[in-house]
């Protein structure tokens, strides 16, 4: 008895695998539609919006059905690169300036020449700067989507009320002295880049007229070269106006909410400022909200802006070479760029749109703190700036993991600028160099 | 066993009476996903190991090189087996003593044991999750329950406890004895399989509670502690999410858990194959280590009169 209740199960889960097979063949048959699946990285905010211009874009083209994916940005790396492994990439891809050479050397990425030529992708509206940037010879392999620069976010308020007013364009003596005054005013700290971040770093290599991450090594000569940058550091933790490295620890790095600017349980644990990204300026306000300040905004300081300063890209698009569906996907990416729908959902969350038709587009419909991200990168970064540097190499996450490291070995008084600047021109030439 | 014996036409119908067969097809959906899952991937990662392999592109046989550079020129290497070494073998043994303690005083029958058995035990359920390592991290934080706690009992403070490298690796060591159930529940069960009447005849003789405990319970119970002994430390060595969530790895990588130095290799410096050899060198020592705890098993396990 027992055996033939067996069989029957054996029967009937074989039945099921066929018919569940079976059925499967059946609907991808009798659907002719293109699946399409977009991915980003994000918060919240720009799930929605996202989501927004993809369900605007269904409806204009019937014929096509997108899957969306989003991530947090660290996941989501991690995510992309197994999905490249296992030959899944989405097929469209937000990516970043960080991460594009990787892939597009690892041949994933599709080439869009053909798309433009054709008009399938239209370029007629945005500037030869900007589509020019992810290209290798005639190959084209992704396209901006958005600019942003970087930007010092402050407190204004804060200042204010101890009489100190922000010029743009400081030089770095200018806003240690700045550093000093508030902290000596209010015991409120500074904040320089802390974490496993480049940027300013690099911001001030840029200064010199070095490029810090290079195909096979550092951009920079010397050692010697790194010992004003770690001296910041040093110094400012020996006068008491560098926040503690111990703050960071409990915190989410590189999270807008959780930023010392915002954000800190006494004046020890806070900053009046940000090195963030012009980008980042609506969320950044709507965080200073609870806490009732305007966020101001200048570049980082510098002592030569004209080199130091740059646009970013602060997103590209791009397709994936394995895509079934690579003429939807362009077409979708000509919408993303070109329609002045999607523009009026995208506004300023990835940064000002490259498009200047999309742009005039929705300048009226900017509300006020959208407007300031567009004024400051149109009249204090653009002006006064040079070309971006070209993407960084696969090594260059491990070299600023190190950088990371040995900021933070100078702020707990581990070692000091010197050894710092040694290790990190010894160590990061060597990983920069497999 | 009649059904087993082989006929020349053995029919679809005898085939499946078999019981061998009935056996293997029931666990067959196990031996499908132990290989799928165990077996083919231990056996790529080994070759990965001995290649340098991206994860974008097609991995490239190179040897041992990866080895070498392992014990040749990889600092965090060391500090991340020295952190993760402390870990394992300060925290285990303090979760134990904990589980031991707790299972002792809740031996007794009362009619809320069931509740407070329960109680216990959440911790180790919920305790390795993402949630409770976010909730762990802002306890200890600056403004965090702890301080507060401490303000109340005179204690002004806003000492960063996962700032420093003093007490970060505490605040990991602290959650993982907290997630003390499992280990209590297996001692809670060998207790009661101590026999009263050795109790009984040893309180005529005139042992006190501590003589008993020392002298009756912690003998009898080597064996059980032999099992959570293993079993927790290989855990604690393989230890990730703690680490991952509350602190990665900071300050000064006092708290860099050997796995989560691994998954930064794999997954964000794309040395997958470096990461590979790492794994196999944590399966090595973790072998040794279990080794090791069988060779000193009988100078203190008690395994019943011989």
């Amino acid at each position: 008895m027992k055996k033939r209740t067996l069989l029957v199960c054996l029967i009937l889960v074989a039945c099921t695998a066929l018919w569940a097979g079976g059925n499967a063949e059946a609907t991808a048959a009798a659907d002719a539609k293109a699946n399409l699946t977009v991915s980003w990285w994000g918060n919240q905010q720009r799930n929605e919006i996202t989501q927004n211009v993809i369900d605007s874009f269904m409806e204009a083209n019937p014929n096509v059905v997108i899957d969306g994916q989003f991530n947090e940005w660290a996941d989501y790396w991690n995510k992309l690169a197994t999905s490249a492994a296992g030959n899944a990439l989405p097929d469209v891809i937000q990516m970043d300036y960080k991460y594009i050479n990787q892939y597009e050397t690892n041949g994933l990425l599709l080439d869009l020449a053909p798309y433009i030529k054709d008009g399938t992708l239209d370029l007629s509206n945005i500037p030869e700067s900007v589509s020019s940037v992810a290209t290798e010879g005639d190959k084209v392999y992704g396209m901006m989507i958005a600019t942003t620069a970087p930007a010092l976010l402050y407190n204004k308020n804060l200042l204010d009320s101890i009489g100190i007013t922000i010029k743009d364009h400081m030089s770095i003596d200018e806003f240690i002295a700045i550093a000093r005054e508030v902290y000596k005013k209010t015991g409120i700290k500074t904040n320089i880049d802390y974490g496993d971040s480049e940027n300013y770093l690099d911001y001030y290599m840029r200064s010199k007229g070095h490029i810090l991450y290079t195909d096979g090594g550092l951009g920079v000569p010397s050692a010697q070269e790194f010992v004003p940058f770690f001296k910041i550091y040093e110094e400012g933790i020996k006068e008491g106006w560098m926040v503690s490295p111990s703050i960071f620890v409990e915190r989410v790095l590189r999270s807008v909410e959780q930023d010392p600017l915002v954000y800190g349980s006494s004046n020890d644990a806070r900053s009046w400022c940000a090195f963030f990204w012009a980008n980042q300026i609506p969320a950044t306000q709507k965080a200073a909200n609870a806490e009732k300040f305007e966020v101001g905004v200048t570049n980082w300081p510098s002592d030569n802006h004209e080199l130091s300063n740059y646009l970013k890209p602060s997103q590209f698009m791009v397709i994936s070479s394995k895509s079934k569906n690579p003429r939807e996907a362009v077409q979708f990416l000509n919408y993303w760029l070109n329609s002045e729908t999607a523009g009026s959902y995208l506004l300023c969350e990835r940064g000002v749109p490259v498009s200047s038709k999309v742009g005039e587009h929705i300048a009226p419909m900017l509300d006020e703190i959208n407007q300031k991200v567009v004024k400051y990168i149109n009249t204090v970064v653009a002006p006064k700036s040079s070309p971006v540097n070209p993407p960084s190499p696969i090594a260059a996450n491990e070299a600023s993991r190190l950088l990371g490291s040995l900021r933070e070995q100078v702020c707990y008084g581990k070692i000091t600028a010197e050894q710092a600047a040694q290790q990190f021109f010894t160590e990061a030439n060597k990983i920069l160099a497999k | 066993m009649q059904h087993t014996t082989t006929s020349p036409g053995l029919s679809a119908k005898k085939f499946f009476y078999r019981d061998d067969v009935a056996g293997i097809i029931f666990s067959l959906p196990f031996i499908i996903g132990f290989f799928m899952f165990i077996i083919v991937p231990m056996v790529m990662s080994l070759g990965y190991s001995l290649s340098e392999y991206n994860i974008l592109s097609p991995a490239r046989f190179i040897g041992l090189k990866n080895y070498i550079k392992i014990f040749t020129d990889d600092p965090l290497f060391y500090k991340s087996i020295a952190v993760t070494f402390y870990y394992a073998l300060v925290s285990v043994p303090l979760r134990l003593a904990f589980a031991l303690l707790v299972a002792m005083m809740l031996k007794q029958t009362t009619k809320a044991t069931g509740l407070y058995r329960a109680i216990y035990y959440l911790p180790s359920i919920i305790g390795g999750s993402v949630a409770v390592s976010i909730l762990w991290k802002r306890m200890f934080a600056s403004d965090g329950v702890l301080n507060r706690l401490l303000a109340v009992i005179g204690i002004q403070t806003d000492f960063a406890w996962l700032g420093s490298t003093h007490t970060a690796i505490w605040v990991l060591i602290i959650l993982s004895v907290w997630q003390f159930g499992s280990s209590m529940l297996i001692f809670l069960a060998s207790l009661k399989q101590i026999p009263v009447t050795l109790y009984e005849a040893s309180w005529v003789d005139g042992a006190g509670k501590w003589k008993q405990f020392t002298r009756i319970t912690l003998p009898l119970l080597t064996p059980t502690i032999f099992f959570n002994l293993v079993m927790q430390m290989i855990h604690g060595f393989l230890a990730f999410t703690q680490c991952y969530i509350i602190t990665q790895g900071k300050p000064l990588n006092s708290t860099l858990f050997y796995m989560v130095y691994t998954y930064r290799q794999s997954f964000e410096y794309f040395n997958a194959g470096y990461a590979a050899a790492l794994a196999w060198l944590m399966l090595i020592i973790i072998g040794l280590i279990t080794s090791l705890l069988f060779i000193t098993k009988r100078f203190w396990v008690f395994e019943g009169e011989e």
